[in-house]
C-alpha cells in the first residue's frame, strides 16, 4: 500500500485551464473523496492520477515514486469507472482474472485469487456469466472484484455509484466502505453526490472549477466550512444564505441584522469588521426551529412530508427562500406565518469575498 | 395417487377445440397485405430467374432453338471439366486478396485512427480510403490496367528504385495477372471495410480501452481482447461482402483482362457470361451459375454462424 502527493499539480487543454495547481496529500490507507460539481475538475483529478490523462505540470507521488510519465499499468492503482467497463464478451471469470492473465499470473495462482475475490464480493454464482446477463449492482462489483484481484497499491473510483438505484447506492456504499476497511487499502473516490462523500471519506477534497476549496473531515467541513460554496455544497438540504450588515462587533462575535433577519449574535473571527459592513449569514436547516419569539419570520411556501422529518420551505420577506428541517409530525400548513429561532452557535458568517469568518477552533 | 385438479385447464386441448377467431383471420389476411409487394418484388427478381436457372440448368439448350432435356450432364461437365475448375480455383484466389487485404488493413486502419476519430487526420483518412467505392469499377479497371501496363505507373515505380528487372506487363502475366487483378479488387473494396470497421470502432465503449491499459494491456492486448471481439459482426459483414465479390466477380476482370492470358484470370461470372452469349451454351452456363450460388452458400455460411451476435 502506498500514499500519494500531488505538488501543483495543472492540467490545459489548449488555452483552457482545468486543473489549477492542485496540492494534496493522501496518507497510506486513507479513503478519500473528491467530490465537485459536474465539471469542476473531479474526474480529470483521477484520470492524472491514473495516468489516463497527461499532467501539463506538477509532480504526481504515488509512494515515494515521481509517476508523471509513468505508464498507467505500472503505477500499481486499479480504476472502477462509472460505466463499470467489464468486457462484453468475456465471463465474469475472464473479466476479473484478465489483468492476472496480462501479467502472465501462473494459473492456479489467478484462479485462486479470482475465486477469493468472488468470495469477499459474494459472487461467485456469477463468475460463468457474462456482463450482458448481470445487473447493474452486481456489474459494478464484478468491476470492483477486477480491480482488488490486482492487490494494487491505490483503488480509484470514478463515481462508481451513478448508474444504480437509489437502494442499490446505499448498500452498494456500505459495501465499499466495508471493503476499504478489509483492504485497508489508499482509496480515492470521486462524486458529486455529497452524501456519499460525507458517509465513505476519511478525508474530503471539495474541488470547483479546478480548485480546492477545502480538504477536510466530513464533519470539519460541515461545520467548519472555509468558504460560501463549500458552505453550500456540503450538507443537505443544503445551507441557507442571507444577505445581513454589521450592527454590532465585540472581541469574539459579531451582531448582524437585516430585512429578514432581528439582531442576532453570532461568534464569528471579528478582526477587519467594521459597523455597517455587507456579510453573509449561513444558517444550515437543522439549525432552525420554530419559535415564536424567533429572528426570522416568513410565510410557508412549500411542506416535504418524508415520514421521519418534514423539510418545509420558507419564503422570507425579502423574496428568499429559506429551508427548514423539521420533526416529522410538525402539521405546517402552506401560507401560514412562521417564525424561526437559529441556533446562533451554529451560524456562520462570511465577508464580501465569500470567506467564512470562522474563529479559530 | 396423484389426480389432476379438474379446475386446470389443458392448453394443448384447448388449442386443439378453439376455432380461429374472426380476429386472428383478419390480422393474418392484413400481414399478407403488407408483405405481398415486397414477396412480388422478391419473386419477380429472385425466385423466378432462380427457378428459370435451374431449370435451364437440366437443358441443352442454345438460347433459341430447341431445349432438350440434359439431366445431370451440365452439373457433371462443370464438376470434372478441368478448364471449369481452374476458373473456380481462380475465384478462390481472389478471395484471398479481395478478402484477407481490404478486412486486415481496414482492421489496420480503424485501431489506428480510433484515438482520432473525429479530427481532422480521422476524416481526411476515412474520406481518401473510401474514395474507391464511388469511382465507378469500369473506370477503376481502366485506371489499373494503365497502371499495370508496361510503361505504366507500376514499373516506372519499379525501376526508380532500381527494380527493373522486375518490371513486366503485369496483366499479361500468366504468373502475376491473377494477383494485379486481385491488388484491383482489395484496392476498390479497401474503402467500404474500412468505413465499415471505423463506424464499428466507434461504438466501443473507449473506457474498455482505458481499463485495459490499467489491467496491463499493451496494444497488441487491446486489438486482440477488445477491438476485435467489439468488430466482430462488422468484420462478418466485411468478410461476406468481399468473399461475394470475390466469388461472384465480373466487371473488374472483363474491363482488365478479359479472362487472360489464356484463362489464368477467368472468374466463373465470366465465363457463365460467355457460355451463355458467346458459345451458347445456356443450359451448361445456369449449371455453372446454380454451382457458383452453392459455392458462395457454402462459403459464407461458416463466417454467419462464427460472427453471430451471441447473447
Amino acid at each position: 500500500m502506498a500514499g500519494l502527493a500531488l505538488k501543483n499539480i495543472q492540467k490545459t487543454y489548449g488555452e483552457v485551464e482545468v486543473i489549477k495547481g492542485v496540492n494534496l496529500s493522501i496518507e497510506d490507507g486513507e479513503f478519500v473523496v473528491f467530490v465537485g460539481p459536474s465539471g469542476c475538475g473531479k474526474s480529470t483529478l483521477l484520470r492524472m492520477i491514473a495516468g489516463l490523462e497527461d499532467i501539463t505540470s506538477g509532480d504526481l507521488y504515488i509512494g515515494d515514486r515521481l509517476c508523471n510519465t509513468v505508464e498507467p499499468r505500472d503505477r500499481s492503482i486499479a480504476m472502477v469507472f462509472q460505466s463499470y467497463a467489464l468486457y462484453p464478451h468475456m465471463t465474469v471469470y475472464d473479466n476479473v482474472g484478465f489483468g492476472l492473465m496480462l501479467a502472465k499470473t501462473p494459473k492456479d495462482v489467478r484462479d485462486q485469487k479470482i475465486r477469493e475475490a468472488a468470495k469477499i464480493l459474494k459472487m461467485e454464482h456469477l463468475l460463468d456469466r457474462k456482463p450482458g446477463q448481470l445487473s447493474g449492482g452486481q456489474r459494478q462489483r464484478v468491476a470492483i472484484g477486477r480491480a482488488i484481484v490486482r492487490q494494487p497499491e491505490v483503488f480509484l473510483f470514478d463515481e462508481p455509484l451513478s448508474n444504480l438505484d437509489a437502494a442499490l447506492r446505499v448498500d452498494t456504499r456500505m459495501e465499499i466502505s466495508k471493503l476499504h476497511k478489509t483492504l485497508g487499502a489508499t482509496m480515492i473516490y470521486v462524486t458529486h453526490d455529497q452524501v456519499e462523500a460525507m458517509t465513505l471519506a476519511d478525508k474530503i477534497v471539495v474541488l470547483d472549477a479546478g480548485v480546492v476549496q477545502q480538504i477536510g473531515s466530513p464533519i470539519e467541513l460541515y461545520q467548519r466550512p472555509t468558504n460560501l460554496f463549500v458552505a453550500g455544497f456540503i450538507g443537505s438540504p443544503k445551507m441557507n444564505f442571507i444577505s445581513v450588515t454589521v450592527e454590532s462587533v465585540d472581541g469574539n462575535a459579531i451582531t448582524v441584522g437585516g430585512k429578514d433577519v432581528q439582531s442576532l449574535r453570532v461568534p464569528a473571527a471579528s478582526e477587519g469588521i467594521m459597523i455597517g459592513d455587507a456579510l453573509t449569514l449561513g444558517i444550515r436547516p437543522h439549525d432552525l426551529s420554530p419559535a415564536s419569539d424567533g429572528a426570522v419570520v416568513g410565510r410557508v411556501s412549500l411542506v416535504e412530508r418524508l415520514g421521519n422529518e418534514t423539510i418545509v420551505n420558507v419564503e422570507l420577506s425579502s423574496g428568499a427562500s429559506w429551508l427548514v428541517v423539521l420533526d416529522g409530525d410538525q402539521a405546517q400548513r402552506l401560507g401560514e406565518s412562521l417564525a424561526l429561532a437559529a441556533d446562533p452557535a451554529k451560524a456562520i458568517l462570511f465577508d464580501a469575498t465569500g470567506k467564512a469568518l470562522l474563529r479559530p477552533a | 395417487m396423484t389426480e389432476t385438479p379438474s379446475s386446470v385447464p389443458d392448453a394443448k386441448q384447448n388449442k386443439k377445440r378453439l376455432p380461429p377467431s374472426r380476429g386472428s383471420r383478419k390480422t393474418r389476411l392484413t400481414a399478407w397485405l403488407f408483405i405481398a409487394p415486397a414477396f412480388l418484388a422478391y419473386a419477380t427478381f429472385v425466385l423466378v430467374p432462380l427457378g428459370m436457372s435451374l431449370y435451364y440448368s437440366f437443358l441443352r439448350w442454345d438460347g433459341i432453338g430447341e431445349a432438350r432435356f440434359h439431366g445431370l450432364t451440365n452439373y457433371t461437365t462443370v464438376l470434372t471439366d478441368s478448364d471449369l475448375l481452374q476458373i473456380i480455383g481462380n475465384a478462390f484466389q481472389l478471395v484471398l486478396y479481395f478478402t484477407l487485404i481490404p478486412v486486415g488493413l481496414g482492421l489496420a486502419v480503424a485501431s489506428a485512427i480510433r484515438g482520432q476519430m473525429n479530427g481532422r487526420f480521422g476524416m481526411a483518412t476515412r474520406t481518401i480510403l473510401f474514395l474507391p467505392q464511388v469511382i465507378p469499377l469500369v473506370a477503376a479497371g481502366i485506371a489499373w490496367s494503365w497502371m499495370f501496363a508496361s510503361t505504366g505507373l507500376v514499373n516506372q515505380a519499379l525501376k526508380a528504385v532500381g527494380l527493373s528487372s522486375w518490371a513486366k506487363g503485369w496483366l499479361g502475366d500468366f504468373v502475376w495477372a491473377l494477383p494485379a487483378v486481385g491488388i484491383i479488387g482489395a484496392w476498390v473494396l479497401l474503402g467500404l471495410c474500412t468505413m465499415l470497421l471505423v463506424t464499428g470502432i466507434t461504438k466501443i465503449d473507449a473506457s474498455l480501452y482505458e481499463a485495459a491499459r490499467l489491467d496491463g494491456a499493451r496494444p497488441w492486448h487491446e486489438f486482440r481482447y477488445i477491438t476485435l471481439p467489439g468488430l466482430r459482426q462488422e468484420i462478418g459483414v466485411c468478410i461476406t461482402v468481399t468473399v461475394i465479390a470475390a466469388l461472384a466477380s465480373f466487371d473488374i476482370v472483363y474491363i482488365s483482362t478479359q479472362g487472360g492470358p489464356g484463362i489464368t484470370t477467368t472468374v466463373p461470372g465470366l465465363e457463365i457470361y460467355r457460355l451463355a452469349f458467346a458459345h451458347r451454351q445456356v443450359g451448361l452456363a445456369s449449371a455453372l451459375a446454380i454451382v457458383l450460388m452453392v459455392l458462395v452458400l457454402v462459403s459464407i455460411a461458416p463466417v454467419q454462424w462464427f460472427t453471430r451476435d451471441k447473447k
